[in-house]
């Protein structure tokens, strides 16, 4: 088949194709514009109840036990670090909303391998590691205190919490730790699909 | 906003073929079409207040369209990337359903085994776009353009022969 002949096939593929009206074209915009948006409502929705509804939480329990300092320090620390974790995920969750698509390919390429990159390659891109056991034990040790109606201290000396302590520790940690690394898996396969095509735009193969 | 959206219709309803093209030649079943369909209608729905030059919405349309396209491709992991063959059996089904013409499900099939790049650019290159606005629409350098055409117009035509022998 000659390129003349592969042109003029090509051109067939217009009658082959049914047009959609205006009227449909409206309906189905107004459609997509509906899911988007529920969905972005959604999912910041859960974000922010999940968020606020931890901070409450921390706050109660801390005001119950006003003598205890080490438990005030510890649900301090930890509603700043739910704020912090807040705003950044407000912050990514309205970047990827925004993600604009009116670039060139190899423009928009570099965006979101920029982007991707510093997601997950970035300076901070490892601290989950550190930061996840270190939150898990300050959480698991909030709620257990509060609900052992002891001081801080008491609690950490009584063997049968600290083995309770123990296995809801790795529970949790396993749990996080898989659902993370599934996240960033598919995320890390999502950057080499990009910088894959990124690259094949400049090689001649 | 209303005249924006009427305006903005009024050339989605003009240009839609763009749209309809791009989905065909990404995603070979129909539902995965219709949905990047949609897909790339709110994309530039979202772009068109931001469109600067009015005289290049056909470039502007195929940059959204491509872009959404291939976003979406990694996302339904359905991507093939790869020059070579696979067999006929795995697609002829869809392909049956798009076009009753043997020639263009010959055609569509070369093109479905290329190379999301390749497949690009024999898009725009069948469209009849210049050098000049398949460079601006992907970011190439347009001698960079003219190499990778001919490269890919290679790959389709063995593709093209294979199957025909096949």
């Amino acid at each position: 088949m000659d390129n003349i002949e592969i042109e003029s096939i090509w051109k067939k593929v217009d009658s082959k194709i049914s047009p959609k009206s205006t009227e449909e074209l409206q309906e189905l915009l107004a459609l997509k514009i509906k899911k988007t948006v529920s969905k972005f409502y959604y999912t910041l929705c859960i974000d922010i109840t999940v968020c606020i509804g931890l901070i409450i939480f921390l706050i109660i329990t801390a005001l119950n036990r006003p003598d205890d300092n080490i438990y005030q320090v510890n649900n301090s620390i930890l509603c700043l670090i739910t704020i912090l974790s807040l705003s950044i995920s407000l912050s990514s969750l309205i970047k990827l909303q925004n993600n604009k698509y009116n670039l060139s390919l190899s423009d928009w390429l570099g965006v979101r391998i920029k982007l991707l990159s510093s997601w997950l390659l970035g300076k901070y891109s490892k601290l989950y590691i550190v930061l996840i056991p270190i939150l898990l034990i300050m959480i698991n040790l909030s709620i257990h205190v509060y609900y052992e109606h002891k001081p801080f201290v008491e609690v950490l000396k009584n063997e049968e919490s600290v083995y309770g302590l123990i296995v809801g520790f790795i529970i949790g940690l396993f749990v996080s730790y898989f659902a993370i690394n599934k996240i960033r898996k598919y995320q890390i396969n999502n950057l080499e699909f990009l910088k894959e095509l990124n690259s094949a735009l400049y090689n001649v193969r | 906003m209303e005249s924006l959206k009427d305006e903005f219709l009024d050339i989605l309803s003009n240009y839609q073929g763009i749209l309809h093209k791009v989905s065909l030649i990404y995603f070979r079943n129909q539902a995965d079409r219709e949905d990047n369909f949609q897909e790339i209608t709110y994309q530039l729905w979202k772009s068109y207040p931001s469109l600067q030059n009015k005289d290049s919405i056909g470039s502007w349309i195929y940059a959204v369209s491509i872009n959404t396209s291939i976003s979406k491709l990694k996302k339904n992991s359905k991507i093939e990337y790869r020059d070579n063959l696979p067999d006929l059996a795995d697609s002829i089904d869809t392909i049956e359903k798009i076009s009753e013409t043997e020639n263009i499900q010959i055609l569509l099939q070369a093109i479905y085994n290329l190379s999301v790049i390749n497949k690009t650019l024999m898009l725009l290159y069948l469209e009849e776009k210049s050098y000049d606005e398949i460079a601006e629409i992907l970011g190439m350098t347009k001698s960079n353009v003219g190499t990778r055409i001919n490269r890919a117009k290679e790959i389709l035509k063995q593709n093209l022969k294979h199957l025909n022998h096949g």
